[in-house]
């Protein structure tokens, strides 16, 4: 493989330890090279420009380090698949790069290592990218995002054989996972396992079978599977995410072990929220100190950080600690109304605690008065509608929930942050069978609209789902319904521009909630089937 | 290799290797100015034999105190095999190195602690270069009931007696036996969950020679 045709980023944060390495990139042919001192400026080019290959120091400075960088990027989608990605590290990073579960870099370089050896691993990368290329293509993000298609260019590669086999059956096993085609994953891991033992089909056939409802046998395969492979994160997680289902005790135990073995800021975090569920005060307060503490960059630490350790502090009637962390926020984060919501909220559920009730409820209308302004996220919303409980404020509370269980229904993470607030004020009960009735009133909605849609009463269907998908500007299922009737309306009336434009705004809003949303190509392809030639054509 | 070893002593390893690091550091420098030089490369690799065996002692530390823990995952055979090699270096005068690379290329990929196994097969391939009277031959293959198993032989004059018996350390003037351990706590730390283990087996064929073999689950 040539690099001199190739573009790359070096991410280092020591001075000399980037002209050196400069120089060895140099002499292995890459001469189109950028560098980056921190992991900010290596956000910043990332968002600038494409690489093909980057090379990243495993420790990067201000508590921060190449693999947290790694996970960022490739979460937030900065970080396009087929560009190469090269962890340099010393031997004690070696165990964190090597045993990094979801997003690991491509390979790894022990130091020292001379440019030739340099050059070949880079080699072999862009090799492998370059023939995996038709499936990551279909793999986003981008227009192309299409996943059996990318499962097709799994099938196509797999028939013509070649050195990459074991690389291409781990993407299909995922693919497959997403696709929750469980018995063809299934087979795919058991005809991998019956050649070979490797971690990462152990652990997919452990989540199958935990996705088909077997609980026991998954947790059976993972148990052995982690005597065997002690330091596969993968393992942990899969773990413990079946047995929070039912045991959030043991969950915890089990992320203390994984932290053991990688004591990154996210499974720091995950600790924190488990303990706090567990109401172990002590456990939260150290796991969320770890995550503020730890990375002085800002990049990975986040509200929800500081919130999980002001309450921490707050349950143990540590007063003192937990409004110095509320006020410590206000230094780490921009000056967003999500702050300003947020920090009042926890004022006044610390207050509340400590029994200031004029300070608690001056703080409580405070978050309400910047709640009732601005458009919240639902985790800053939720920590208001927290603090209304807390501020003997229950209507107000239920209010704010409502409308954020019905802008999210179809999201499980932020049900269950919702439920955790009700859990937090001690109305467990209660709190699910509001929730619950919430989702059946957004069930009856979509249910009703599409009667009176098959009725032939599509007037009356559109009226009452663009009421809706208005409203509920994060509510993917009610824009693709409310874009549905539209078109329907289309088809059997013939179009109007009017009816044409809204129903493409509503597959915009649907496409940015959830671009993976099931009914979304279905609707898509509805309009290029009824719009005229000339209509213009949907966005992304 | 089962008497403890200090953590006193485990620090001054540590040390150690770090001063042998800056003095290869600085061995390249020089070599870069007189990239002619043979005595550089002679001198760069034995700070690279001398980094091997700090760094196995410091594992055979770690695993005593129940820190040592593989991180294993696929990796490509031929590619292990040609970065084995490179880190190898030229064979020295006289001795020829014969390597079946075929069934790396039929096998693909394998998951193992592609780190710790390849310091163990350097340093069994570096013991065989010494004693070997012409050729030393590497070569994988995988065994019917299972697994990778790699093997290193030469046309020397044989293991001696003691580790053919099982010993471990072995203070003789082919050496402390250090690789030997290192090579079986490796290959033993490889398991699959269904509890098989790698194995490190060490012959004397009567054809001649000294042969290693390195199983991995």
């Amino acid at each position: 493989m040539d690099l001199h045709e190739k573009i790359g980023l070096l991410i280092d944060d020591m001075p000399e330890m980037r002209s050196s390495m400069r120089l060895q990139l140099a002499s292995a042919g890459l001469e189109h090279c950028d560098q980056a001192r921190s992991v900010k400026e290596a956000i910043d080019r990332l968002a600038a420009g494409r690489y093909d290959l980057i090379v990243c120091d495993y420790n990067l400075g201000q508590g921060t380090d190449g693999q947290q960088f790694l996970e960022l990027v490739r979460r937030k989608q900065l970080l396009p698949l087929d560009t190469a990605f090269l962890m340099v590290t010393g031997e004690t990073g070696y165990e964190q790069v090597a045993t990094a579960a979801e997003y690991a870099p491509d390979d790894y370089l022990l130091k020292p290592f001379t440019s030739e050896q340099l050059g070949a691993r880079l080699g072999r990368i862009l090799n492998k990218k370059e023939a995996l290329k038709p499936v990551y293509r279909h793999m986003g993000p981008g227009k192309d995002k299409d996943r059996e298609k990318a499962l097709s260019a799994c099938d196509e590669l797999l028939a013509q054989g070649g050195r990459y086999q074991l690389d291409v059956l781990r993407i299909k096993g995922e693919l497959l996972l997403a696709a929750t085609r469980l018995d063809a994953a299934l087979a795919l891991y058991a005809s991998v396992l019956q050649q070979r033992s490797t971690p990462w089909a152990e652990v997919g056939r452990a989540r199958v079978l935990a996705a088909v409802g077997d609980a026991a046998e998954a947790k059976d395969h993972l148990e052995r599977a982690l005597v065997a492979y002690p330091n596969y994160l993968a393992a942990y997680d899969a773990l413990a995410h079946i047995v929070a289902k039912t045991d959030k005790v043991a969950a915890q135990a089990l992320v203390e072990r994984a932290l053991k073995v990688s004591p990154s800021t996210q499974r720091n975090r995950e600790l924190g929220t488990l303990a706090l569920e567990n109401r172990d005060f002590a456990c939260a307060e150290t796991a969320f100190r770890r995550t503020v503490e730890k990375d002085r960059s800002g990049f990975f630490k986040n509200h929800d950080d500081y919130a999980g350790l002001a309450r921490s502090y707050t349950e143990q009637g540590k007063t003192k600690e937990a409004l110095g962390t509320v006020k410590e926020m206000g230094v780490h984060f921009a000056n967003t109304a999500e702050l300003k919501a947020r920090q009042a909220a926890l004022e006044c559920q610390v207050h509340a605690k400590a029994g200031n009730a004029d300070a608690a409820k001056e703080a409580l209308e405070r978050a309400l008065r910047i709640q009732q302004a601005n458009q919240l996220d639902p985790q800053a919303a939720l920590e208001v509608a927290q603090a209304c409980f807390a501020g003997g404020r229950q209507d107000d509370a239920k209010q704010i929930i409502q409308a954020i269980a019905e802008d999210h229904d179809e999201n499980a993470a932020v049900l269950s942050q919702a439920q955790a607030v009700f859990a937090n004020a001690g109305l467990e009960d209660e709190g699910a069978m509001f929730l619950d009735a919430t989702r059946q009133r957004m069930i009856r909605l979509n249910n009703d609209a599409v009667a009176l849609a098959k009725s032939g009463q599509l007037e009356q269907a559109i009226a009452m789902l663009t009421e809706a998908a208005d409203r509920l500007a994060n509510n993917c299922q009610i824009a693709v319904n409310a874009a549905l009737a539209l078109l329907m309306h289309v088809h059997r009336n013939g179009p109007t521009a009017a009816r044409l434009d809204q129903a493409r705004r509503y597959i915009a809003q649907a496409r940015r909630i959830n671009p993976a949303h099931p009914k979304l190509a279905e609707v898509e392809a509805y309009y290029r089937k009824v719009a005229p030639v000339d209509a213009p054509p949907l966005e992304g | 290799m089962d008497a403890p070893i200090d953590p006193l002593v485990a620090a001054a390893i540590h040390d150690a290797k770090n001063a042998l690091m800056a003095l290869d550091t600085q061995l390249a420098a020089a070599a870069h100015h007189r990239p002619a030089a043979a005595d550089f490369r002679t001198a760069r690799a034995s700070v690279s034999r001398i980094a091997t065996q700090l760094t196995e002692l410091l594992t055979l530390y770690r695993a005593q105190n129940g820190a040592l823990r593989l991180a294993i995952d696929d990796h490509d055979l031929a590619d292990f095999i040609d970065d084995l090699l490179a880190e190898l270096g030229p064979s020295p005068a006289g001795i020829a190195l014969a390597v079946d690379r075929s069934a790396a290329l039929t096998l693909g990929a394998w998951a193992f602690d592609a780190y710790l196994v390849k310091l163990a097969l350097l340093d069994a391939l570096r013991n065989a270069q010494r004693h070997a009277a012409t050729r030393v031959a590497l070569a994988l293959d995988a065994p019917p009931e299972g697994g990778i198993r790699f093997s290193i032989a030469d046309d020397g004059p044989g293991f001696p007696e003691t580790l053919l018996a099982g010993a471990d350390a072995v203070t003789s003037q082919s050496g402390t036996g250090l690789g030997i351990a290192f090579a079986r706590l490796i290959a033993a730390r490889h398991a699959t969950p269904n509890g098989r283990h790698g194995q490190v087996e060490l012959a004397n064929p009567t054809t001649g020679g000294a042969r290693l073999t390195l199983t991995l689950p």
